[in-house]
């Protein structure tokens, strides 16, 4: 546990001990402020009967800027340390191989989790600034933060898995990118062909943009749930027999 | 770490060790053993397997079969424990470059189960130990290839292992640097087991007890320097220049007794100068004074090299 701790910390520390980190926020953060302006003046142009939130997670810029983020995130994490020969220092010195993927992974997660802070400061505006009830209910607040947070498990267990394949972050980018657009538009399946083929629940089950839909109404979907995180798990496991197993191919 | 009362077991045993890419045997049934406070050096040439070996024991690589042993702990059963008795220098020596050398040993330290009143303490040690105390806050990207080395080699000693395995620890450092490690090694080897591969015999020669010589994923040898000299087959070289067809002069002398090989080194003003490699405990220099006398070649010079590491090392090694 106190490895697990420690190379958590060591690697959430690795985020802002570089550039790289705050290149990533700042990015994130002006996205997020473009989404937010955006779905603001598509407010003020047209009675819309959806919330705030909902606006903001259906602009057309956030699935771009979304998806982007987790390779940016996850490349490095196994790739970097492959490259540079400090994965043989990792794993000659006496901790476990999941307490690294964990490790990793968390701390990775975390990071995430802190890209979130200024969108969510961004919908306290209303509150701090004005006496006018924000547009948009507490409940499908929660609910969309809920789903960031799910999508973001499963997505970055996904990065950690493309980075732990090879010993270039570029490949380990490129991968993660596809993995997620695959999965993005395998949710796009029943829109384009319908929902009259005996697979189509399935493309249903697995649809983030579905799942964004009623989340950031504040419906909270079990079924979501169950499947961010049992796929999360299977990817972390993935990559603990990736890097067990690196060793067949050196 | 351990108690003292305990007899002195082997610190490493390895047992018909071997490790298979696909095609390539890079390790084939490698067996030998390290007792407890030995300094052995790991010898071959560069892709004779000394990587994989390490690799195998310090357990990043699984071996494709056989076994191996550190302090009786195997390194497939017993993974952890057995990493945790060593100490361990790769051979690129792999740093994180953004990190300050303090905070790379704490980190190191930490991960090896250091913590609290002890860590510090190690570290303070170690950092003086490798003279690294006027670096330490250095970032890591800045220093220099000897630092660098020594800030590896800080990180396998910050556990207090009692096996250091140290991979190529000299590789690409200037004659000064080099000096300075091998003599901090030497100072190592009176309080820890070291297993040292390296390429550079005069190294072994200096600073080990026991050699190990690896070739073609094969174990060729292991004793003592001065045994292996002595007991070597061809332990012997004899320099000869005499003036005679080459062709013709080195068939005849290669069918002398107890001649293992003629290797015809240069012509040098109508000297023909060869090197006679013989077996060892016989001095072949009588007869080839007479074998030059019955064909009538002129004898310029017949001198007897006294055998080297070197020589026993390419006698083993060598591709031919």
């Amino acid at each position: 546990m106190t490895n697990l701790l420690i190379l958590l910390r060591k690697e959430l520390r690795g985020f802002f001990l570089n550039p790289f980190g705050w290149v990533v926020l700042t990015f994130v953060t002006v996205m997020q402020g473009w989404s937010m302006s955006g779905a603001m003046k598509a407010l003020q142009d047209a009675p819309i009967p959806e919330s705030l939130v909902y606006i903001v997670f259906h602009m057309p810029q956030f699935w771009f800027y979304f998806l982007v983020i987790f390779p940016l995130i996850t490349m490095r994490l196994f790739a970097e340390e492959e490259r540079v020969g400090t994965l043989e220092t990792l794993l000659t010195a006496p901790i476990q191989t999941w307490q690294l993927v964990l490790g990793k992974y968390l701390a990775t997660l975390c990071f995430y989790l802190i890209l979130w802070i200024p969108a969510f400061i961004q919908f306290q505006v209303f509150s701090i600034l004005t006496d006018v009830p924000p547009p948009f209910s507490t409940g499908s607040l929660l609910g969309a933060f809920s789903l960031i947070f799910l999508m973001g498990s499963l997505f970055i267990a996904i990065g950690s898995f493309a980075s732990s394949l090879t010993s270039s972050q570029i490949i380990a980018g490129v991968v993660t990118v596809g993995l997620l657009f695959i999965h993005y538009f395998l949710g796009y399946i029943t829109v384009i062909y319908g929902d009259r083929f005996p697979a189509a629940s399935l493309f249903h089950y697995i649809s983030s943009s579905e799942h964004l839909r009623y989340f950031s109404k504040g419906l909270i979907d079990s079924r979501a749930i169950v499947y961010y995180l049992t796929a999360a798990i299977f990817f972390l496991f993935l990559t603990h027999h990736v890097l067990n197993h690196r060793r067949w191919r050196s | 770490m351990r108690s003292g009362s305990r007899p002195p077991c082997k610190m490493i045993k390895v047992d018909n060790l071997t490790k298979r890419f696909g095609r390539h045997l890079a390790v084939a049934g490698a067996t030998f053993e390290v007792e407890q406070g030995e300094v052995v050096g790991f010898l071959g040439p560069n892709g004779a397997g000394k990587t994989t070996t390490i690799r195998m024991l310090t357990g990043f690589l699984p071996p494709t079969s056989g076994s191996a042993a550190i302090d009786s702990l195997d390194v497939g059963r017993h993974s952890v424990e057995a990493r945790r008795q060593i100490g361990y220098l790769p051979e690129s020596v792999p740093l994180y470059r953004d990190m300050r050398v303090r905070e790379y040993l704490q980190f190191r330290g930490q991960i090896k189960g250091l913590k609290g009143k002890t860590l510090k303490v190690r570290m303070d040690e170690v950092l003086e130990r490798c003279g690294l105390r006027e670096v330490r806050r250095k970032m890591i990207k800045t220093l220099s290839k000897g630092f660098r080395q020594r800030v590896g080699l800080a990180d396998a000693l910050i556990h207090d292992p009692p096996l250091l395995i140290l991979d190529e620890p000299t590789n690409g450092l200037d004659p000064n640097q080099i000096r300075s490690i091998r003599h901090l090694i030497k100072q190592l080897g009176k309080s820890h087991t070291i297993l040292l591969s390296t390429h550079i015999l005069t190294e072994a020669e200096m600073i080990c007890d026991k050699i190990v010589i690896i070739n073609g994923g094969k174990i060729l040898a292991s004793d003592t320097p001065s045994n292996l000299v002595s007991t070597m087959r061809a332990a012997g070289r004899i320099s000869i220049e005499v003036k005679a067809d080459p062709e013709k002069a080195r068939e005849r002398m290669t069918s002398l007794d107890h001649v293992r090989k003629v290797i015809y080194e240069r012509s040098r003003d109508d000297w023909e100068e060869f090197s006679v490699l013989v077996e060892s405990g016989t001095d072949t220099r009588e007869r080839l004074a007479r074998l030059a006398r019955d064909e009538d070649w002129p004898l310029r010079s017949l001198h007897r090299h006294d055998a080297t590491l070197e020589d026993v090392f390419v006698e083993l090694t060598r591709k031919d």
